[in-house]
C-alpha cells in the first residue's frame, strides 16, 4: 500500500489526491443525489459529466433512467412481441445485428450472445413498431446494444424510446438530410479553435463523412473498448444533443499535428481522420468539448452550419427549443454580446470572412479556458442543460 | 520524392446492404476473410498496388455503405470514381433485382465514361442459391458489362475481378497509357489528372471529354 492514504485525506481539493478515494467520494455523492427526494438529478447530470462519468453498470443502472427521465415504472410492463415476418426492417436489423459480434464482451459464452443479439433484435424491431415516425438506420442497433449491455431488456427498451424520439430524433427521419445538416456543425467548431486545421481540411475537401459513424452510433460503432464507450454515453446523455459532433470536433483537433502532417488529398485526410486512435485522453477531451460547447453554443454556429448545405429549415426545432430554454449564464450572455458586435460590424463594413488573426485571438480564449478553468466550465455546462429533465416538452 | 506506383485511380463498390462489399475488398487487399465483419457505416477505403502490362497500377477501393438512406452520402463519391463494381449476393434474388437501381443511380451520378463490372458473391452458398449464373450473364450482357460470381470466403475469381476492372479503367484511359510508355520516367496520377478535366469540364462543356478517349 502507498502512503497516500493520509495524505490524502487531508489534502485540498487540488486534483492530488488519489483517483481512488476521489472515486469512492463521487460514488457516495451519487448514492446522495439518488437518494434524496425529489432524487438531484442536476447532480446526477453533474456526475455523468465529470471526471470517470458514472464509474460503474450498477450506478448507470440506476442513473441513466433519471437522465431520461424515464419512470422506473415501466419494468411492470410486459413487452410486447413483434412480428417478425413481413416486417419492413426485419431483414436490415438482422443483417446488422449479426454482424455486431465484436460489441459484446470478447469471453462472453455463445449462447448468452446468440440470447442477447435475439432481445436486440425484438428491442429496435418494438421501438420502431411503436413509433411509425421513426426508421431505421445502420448504427442504431450500436447504440441499442450499448444500452443492452448495460441495462435489462425492458429498461434498455424504454430507455432506447426516449433516445429515439430526443437525441436520435435527426438520424431516425425518413432521410439522412438532417443528419448530413448536423455534421456541418463540425468544421465551423475546428475553424473556431484552429482555422490552420480548418483551412487544410477544406483544402483537401474531405468533407465530414469520416465522423458520420461516431456521431449516429455516439462512437460505439469505432471504440474497441465497451468501458470508453459506457463513459461517452455518460457524458451524451447528460448533454445536449449535439455535443457528440463538439466531441467529434476535439478528437479532430488533438489530432492537429497529424492531420497537418498529412498528404493534403481527400482520401489521405478522410483515412486518417476515420481510424480513431484507441487510446484518446477521454477525460480531457470531455472536458475540452464542455468548453467548446459553452464557447461555441449550437444557436451561434447554427447559420454557418446551415450555410454549407441547403437544409431544411424545419430541421433542429428540438434543438432552438433547448437553446431558448438554457438559463442565461455569464459566459453565454458574454458571447452573446461579442456575437451582436460582431454582427453589427460585420454588416457595417460588410464583410463576410473573419479577419484570420480575430480568429486566432478566439483560439487562444479557447485554450486558456480549457487550461484554467476547465472544471468551472463544465459546471456552466451543466447549468445550461437544465432544459434536458423536460425531454417531455418537446414533441 | 517518388511514388510507389505510376497510375492512382479510384474504384467504388456499390451494391445492396451484406452483399459482402467489404468482405470482397478484405479478401482482395489483405487475403483475410471474417464471416463475421461490421456493417460499414459511411464510407472508407483501402488500397492496393498491382502491375497491369509492366505498369503500376496503385488503387484506391472505396467501400460504401449498402442501406438506402445511405445513398444520399455515399453518391457524392460517385463523380471520383473511374470504374465500379455493381455486386449481389446470388442467394438474395432481391439483391439482384436491386442492381438495375443501382446502375441507373451510377448513370446519374458518376462520370459518363466510367468503367463498370456486374459481381455475384458468395457462389460457395450453392444451395441457398437464388439466381442463376445465366441471369448473371444475361444482365451484364444488357449493361455491356463483363461479369464474374466470385466467393470472397473461398477466394473465387477475387484478383480476376479487380484485376479486370484495372485494365478496363486503363483500358479506357489509353492516350495517357501510351504517353507514360514513352516516357518511363513520368508520373501520371490519373485520378488527379481527372479533376482538373473536371474543372475543364464544368468550364468549356463537353469538349473536355475528347481527349480521354
Amino acid at each position: 500500500m502507498k502512503s497516500s492514504r493520509s495524505a490524502g485525506a487531508s489534502s485540498p481539493v487540488n486534483g492530488k489526491e488519489d483517483w481512488d478515494t476521489r472515486r469512492k467520494r463521487k460514488s457516495a455523492d451519487i448514492a446522495q443525489a439518488l437518494s434524496a427526494t425529489p432524487v438531484d438529478v442536476a447532480a446526477l447530470r453533474r456526475m455523468a459529466i465529470s471526471e470517470g462519468g458514472l464509474l460503474t453498470d450498477e450506478i448507470r443502472c440506476q442513473v441513466w433512467p433519471r437522465l431520461l427521465n424515464v419512470p422506473l415504472s415501466v419494468l411492470d410492463q410486459e413487452p410486447e412481441t413483434v412480428e417478425r415476418e413481413n416486417n419492413k426492417d426485419y431483414n436490415q436489423v438482422l443483417l446488422d445485428v449479426q454482424r455486431s459480434l465484436r460489441r459484446f464482451p470478447p469471453g462472453m459464452p455463445d449462447e448468452q450472445r446468440e440470447g442477447l443479439q435475439e432481445e436486440l433484435i425484438d428491442i429496435i424491431l418494438r421501438v420502431l413498431k411503436r413509433n411509425p415516425q421513426l426508421h431505421y438506420y445502420q448504427g442504431y442497433h450500436d447504440i441499442v446494444v450499448t444500452f443492452l449491455l448495460v441495462l435489462e431488456e425492458r429498461l434498455a427498451t424504454a430507455l432506447v424510446e426516449k433516445l429515439s424520439t430526443h437525441h436520435l430524433r435527426d438520424f431516425m427521419d425518413p432521410t439522412m438530410d438532417n443528419t448530413k445538416h448536423i455534421l456541418n456543425y463540425l468544421m465551423p467548431i475546428i475553424d473556431r479553435v484552429n482555422p490552420e486545421v480548418h483551412d487544410f481540411m477544406q483544402q483537401a475537401e474531405v468533407g465530414t463523412v469520416f465522423a458520420l459513424s461516431w456521431l449516429i452510433t455516439w462512437f460505439g460503432h469505432v471504440l474497441s473498448d465497451f468501458r470508453h464507450v459506457v463513459r461517452l454515453y455518460d457524458f451524451f446523455l447528460a448533454c445536449h444533443p449535439l455535443m457528440p459532433i463538439y466531441f467529434a470536433a476535439v478528437i479532430v483537433l488533438y489530432r492537429e499535428e497529424e492531420v497537418l502532417e498529412c498528404e493534403c488529398d481527400m482520401a489521405m485526410v478522410h483515412h486518417l481522420l476515420s481510424q480513431i486512435p484507441q487510446d484518446l485522453p477521454y477525460e480531457t477531451l470531455i472536458s475540452r468539448a464542455g468548453d467548446l460547447f459553452v464557447q461555441f453554443p449550437p444557436s451561434e454556429l447554427a447559420r454557418e452550419a446551415a450555410s454549407h448545405e441547403s437544409m431544411a429549415s424545419s430541421t433542429f426545432k428540438d434543438f432552438d427549443l433547448a437553446s431558448t430554454q438554457q438559463r442565461p449564464d455569464s459566459v453565454l450572455r458574454r458571447r452573446r454580446r461579442q456575437k451582436q458586435a460582431a454582427l453589427e460590424s460585420s454588416a457595417a463594413s460588410s464583410v463576410v470572412a473573419q479577419p484570420s488573426a480575430a480568429r486566432r485571438f478566439v483560439r487562444l480564449a479557447v485554450m486558456g479556458l480549457t487550461v484554467a478553468l476547465g472544471a468551472a466550465a463544465l459546471a456552466v455546462v451543466n447549468t445550461a442543460l437544465e432544459w434536458a429533465p423536460k425531454l417531455d416538452l418537446f414533441p | 520524392m517518388a511514388k510507389q506506383y505510376d497510375v492512382l485511380f479510384r474504384l467504388l463498390l456499390l451494391g445492396d446492404s451484406g452483399v459482402g462489399k467489404t468482405c470482397l475488398l478484405c479478401r482482395f487487399t489483405d487475403n483475410e476473410f471474417h464471416p463475421s465483419h461490421i456493417s460499414t457505416i459511411g464510407v472508407d477505403f483501402k488500397m492496393k498496388t498491382l502491375v497491369i502490362d509492366g505498369i503500376k497500377v496503385r488503387i484506391q477501393i472505396w467501400d460504401t455503405a449498402g442501406q438506402e438512406r445511405y445513398q444520399t452520402i455515399t453518391k457524392q463519391y460517385y463523380r471520383r470514381a473511374q470504374g465500379i463494381f455493381l455486386v449481389y449476393d446470388i442467394t438474395s434474388e432481391r439483391s439482384f433485382q436491386h442492381i438495375m437501381k443501382w446502375a441507373s443511380d451510377v448513370d446519374e451520378y458518376a462520370p459518363e465514361k466510367v468503367r463498370k463490372i456486374l459481381v455475384g458473391n458468395k457462389s460457395d452458398e450453392v444451395d441457398k442459391r437464388q439466381v442463376a449464373t445465366e441471369q448473371g450473364i444475361k444482365l451484364a450482357k444488357a449493361y455491356g458489362m463483363d461479369f464474374f460470381e466470385t466467393s470472397a470466403f473461398t477466394n473465387h475469381n477475387i484478383t480476376e475481378t479487380f484485376t479486370r476492372l484495372a485494365e478496363q479503367v486503363l483500358a479506357a484511359n489509353k492516350k495517357d497509357l501510351d504517353l507514360l510508355r514513352m516516357s518511363v520516367n513520368d508520373e501520371i496520377n490519373l485520378a488527379a489528372l481527372e479533376e482538373e478535366e473536371g474543372l475543364c469540364d464544368s468550364a468549356a462543356g463537353d469538349q473536355g471529354k475528347g481527349c480521354w478517349c
